[in-house]
């Protein structure tokens, strides 16, 4: 039977690759922004329930862990750039754009300390899982700078334009939290 | 097989979830902390969870009711 | 549920009418510990008060310590029906049970950070008989073969850490010829905060896990969890010293006082007739007339148990005897035993306005209802105290619903448990006060 065969030189994985890596920057920036508004708020919603915005939250990190497992296997797939399945994890020694490829494996490494411990909340303290969770924010800035030197894309307007975007909704969305925050300790 | 509902509350935020999750049971008081009302039947129990999971500080939770 | 069943009708002159009986509340409420302590010498725990607080006048007078075991220890705190003394009134067997049946070997605590400030008992105990409390201590912890006893004390009381420190060093420098000092205790001594809620059950063990001082949720009694996860046997100081009366005495001899119901003594603070700085401590078997403890103070109005106690109308206690039984039938409670008989001229309005604004400034703030909801309450009361006819029995209603019970300790219930009672016993003074008037 003739199955048919994927070139693994070929432009496909490539782009499948590249494909998943803008989504996952514009979905982990959605995720955070989440998370940050996810902190806010006390007593009965304006707008959006609660449980709204902390499930957005939650199940778009869901979805991301698969697309990421899926950028990181055309990644390694791929014949046509070495990258081997422990470069995903370890973020020195690669051999393509090593500095900008062990970006992505430090964001990867955090993340996962961020995964597990949501994962397995109920059996860990509350104190354990609130520290680790912070690590998102360094590991999507990690991510950020993955972005900016791993591929080719960044060089068009479009991905310059997405970039910006995402670092311009995080950050507007910190400094929304910190005036909310100073806000509420004056009120109280 | 009923459960009762603890709060937690010094780590309770008064964030509402709760009471947003599980209306039949939780509203909140006039400085949005839940006030619980009553026991959680099994009509009720996957809302229960469903709250007990989403509390942001892990403040509410489930017990067996003896 | 709350016992306020309707707010009673108002007379209503339809004018948004703001009358005050006075400015402001005036400070009657003594909230510092007493400057001093007076002890009668009473029959079982006061018995040697006269003899001083040594080592060998405890021995001379009361023998040496038993060593008895566990099922010894338990059989007799049982048939003696020992109760604590620290509020709640909870069977001591029943926790020593539970702190026995743990896997992990257990701690016991002893707790003096007495947070009340009209209390004294367990000060004047510390100051002048400080072994029965440590004999208690010493002989259950060897029942339950464990080293680890902790003593926590009051820190604006120096005296009475002062008081354990040197009964220690005293029990310390007796073992040190000859006998083995395998099996002794290691005392292990810390000061609490000076606050109402520092005596707190699970407070106290919070600052022996070298926490800051304050309530958190117990998930368990701290019989079956406590320190470090360990069963955990902490008492109130008052109960420790009677464990040792009754197992001195056996439990027969101790129930030659009290009732068939209740056996032994109580130990109960009074303030001084005419000393404001000076508490009197008193030692009454169960049973006894508290016509014979308050003489004629039994026909004023009292507040029983303290801060977070119940209001007994005028003469309310005339035919009553110093019983928990006795007085829960009556919807009274003992508490911790202080009794502050209201004076003449007070007004039982405003005192109970000071006290809650007073509980509701010593609020461990850790908890959402109680830190808003305390506040609130002592503004409804001061309402009330003042002849503010803003002031609204209903909303005083509501917050007391919205603190009791929603808190990790029971701060706000002992405060919800004494607004309500204001409700309930002077009824129709809350009804002079609400139209903006007062009897006193």
């Amino acid at each position: 039977m003739n199955l048919p065969s994927i070139d693994l030189s070929g432009p496909l994985l490539w782009f499948a690759n590249r494909g998943t890596g803008i989504v996952l920057l514009v979905l982990y920036t959605l995720v955070v922004v989440l998370g940050i508004l996810s902190a806010a708020g006390r007593g009965p919603s304006r707008f959006i329930p609660r449980f709204v915005t902390q499930g957005l939250h939650r199940n778009l990190a869901l979805l991301a862990t698969v697309l990421l497992a899926a950028h990181v296997a055309t990644a390694v797939i791929d014949t046509y750039v070495d990258i081997r399945w422990f470069d995903a994890f370890l973020p020195v020694g690669g051999l393509y754009r090593p500095f900008y490829l062990g970006m992505g494996a430090l964001s990867l490494d955090l993340l996962l300390a961020v995964g597990v411990t949501s994962a397995l909340r109920s059996r860990i303290s509350e104190r354990v899982w609130r520290r680790i969770h912070w690590l998102a924010y360094p590991s999507w800035a990690v991510a950020v700078i993955h972005s900016l030197g791993i591929g080719t894309d960044i060089g068009s307007p479009w991905g310059r334009w997405t970039v910006l975007a995402c670092v311009g909704a995080v950050l507007a969305a910190v400094a929304g939290r910190a005036v909310t925050r100073r806000v509420q300790v004056v009120r109280s | 097989m009923n459960w009762t509902i603890r709060v937690d509350w010094p780590s309770c935020l008064a964030r509402g979830l709760c009471a947003e999750l599980l209306p039949e049971r939780i509203h909140l008081d006039e400085w949005g902390y839940p006030v619980i009302n009553g026991e959680v039947t099994t009509d009720v129990l996957r809302h229960a969870k469903a709250a007990a999971n989403a509390c942001p500080h892990r403040a509410l939770r489930l017990l067996k009711a003896t | 549920m709350s016992r306020i069943e309707a707010a009673p009708a108002l007379a209503d002159d339809g004018t948004a009418r703001r009358s005050l009986i006075r400015r402001s509340v005036p400070r009657t409420v003594r909230t510092d510990p007493p400057a001093q302590v007076v002890a009668n010498p009473g029959p079982v725990l006061l018995s040697g008060v006269l003899d001083g607080p040594s080592l060998a006048a405890h021995r001379d007078r009361f023998g040496p310590m038993p060593r008895l075991d566990l099922d010894s220890v338990l059989a007799t705190v049982g048939a003696g029906a020992v109760v604590g003394r620290g509020g709640a009134g909870f069977p001591f067997a029943r926790k020593l049970a539970a702190a026995a049946a743990g896997k992990r070997r257990a701690v016991v605590v002893v707790n003096l950070a007495e947070g009340e400030p009209a209390s004294a008992k367990d000060t004047a105990l510390a100051l002048l008989a400080p072994h029965q409390i440590l004999d208690g201590a010493e002989v259950v912890a060897h029942a339950l073969h464990t080293t680890d006893v902790h003593i926590v004390t009051p820190a604006d009381r120096p005296a009475v850490g002062d008081a354990i420190a040197a009964a220690l060093a005293e029990r310390a420098s007796s073992t040190g010829r000859g006998r083995s000092r395998r099996g002794l205790p290691q005392w292990r001594v810390r000061a609490a905060a000076p606050s109402f809620v520092s005596g707190q059950a699970r407070a106290v063990l919070e600052l022996l896990a070298g926490r800051p001082g304050l309530p958190v949720t117990a998930w368990q009694p701290e019989a079956m969890s406590g320190l470090d996860g360990r069963p955990t046997l902490l008492s109130n100081a008052e109960t420790w010293a009677q464990v040792a009366a009754v197992l001195r005495l056996g439990a027969q001899g101790y129930a030659a006082l009290g009732t068939a119901a209740e056996p032994g003594t109580t130990l109960l603070t009074l303030p001084h007739r005419r000393d404001r700085d000076t508490a009197v401590v008193v030692e009454a078997a169960y049973g006894t007339p508290w016509a014979d403890v308050l003489g004629t103070d039994v026909d004023r109005p009292v507040l029983l148990g303290g801060f977070h106690g119940t209001w007994a109308g005028a003469g309310a206690l005339a035919h009553v005897t110093v019983s928990r039984d006795e007085l829960r039938a009556r919807g009274l409670a003992l508490g911790a035993g202080v009794v502050l008989p209201l004076r003449l001229g007070q007004c039982p309005v405003a005192m109970t306005g000071e006290i809650v604004d007073y509980l509701a400034g010593q609020s461990a703030r850790r908890c959402g209802p109680c830190l808003n909801g305390l506040p609130a309450l002592a503004d409804e009361v001061r309402r009330l105290a003042l002849g503010d006819t803003s002031a609204s029995w209903t909303r005083i209603g509501t917050v007391v619903g919205l603190v009791d019970k929603r808190g990790a300790c029971a701060h706000p219930d002992g405060t919800a448990r004494l607004v309500r009672s204001l409700l309930t016993t002077f009824d129709d003074e809350v009804i002079l006060h609400l139209s903006g008037r007062c009897s006193r």
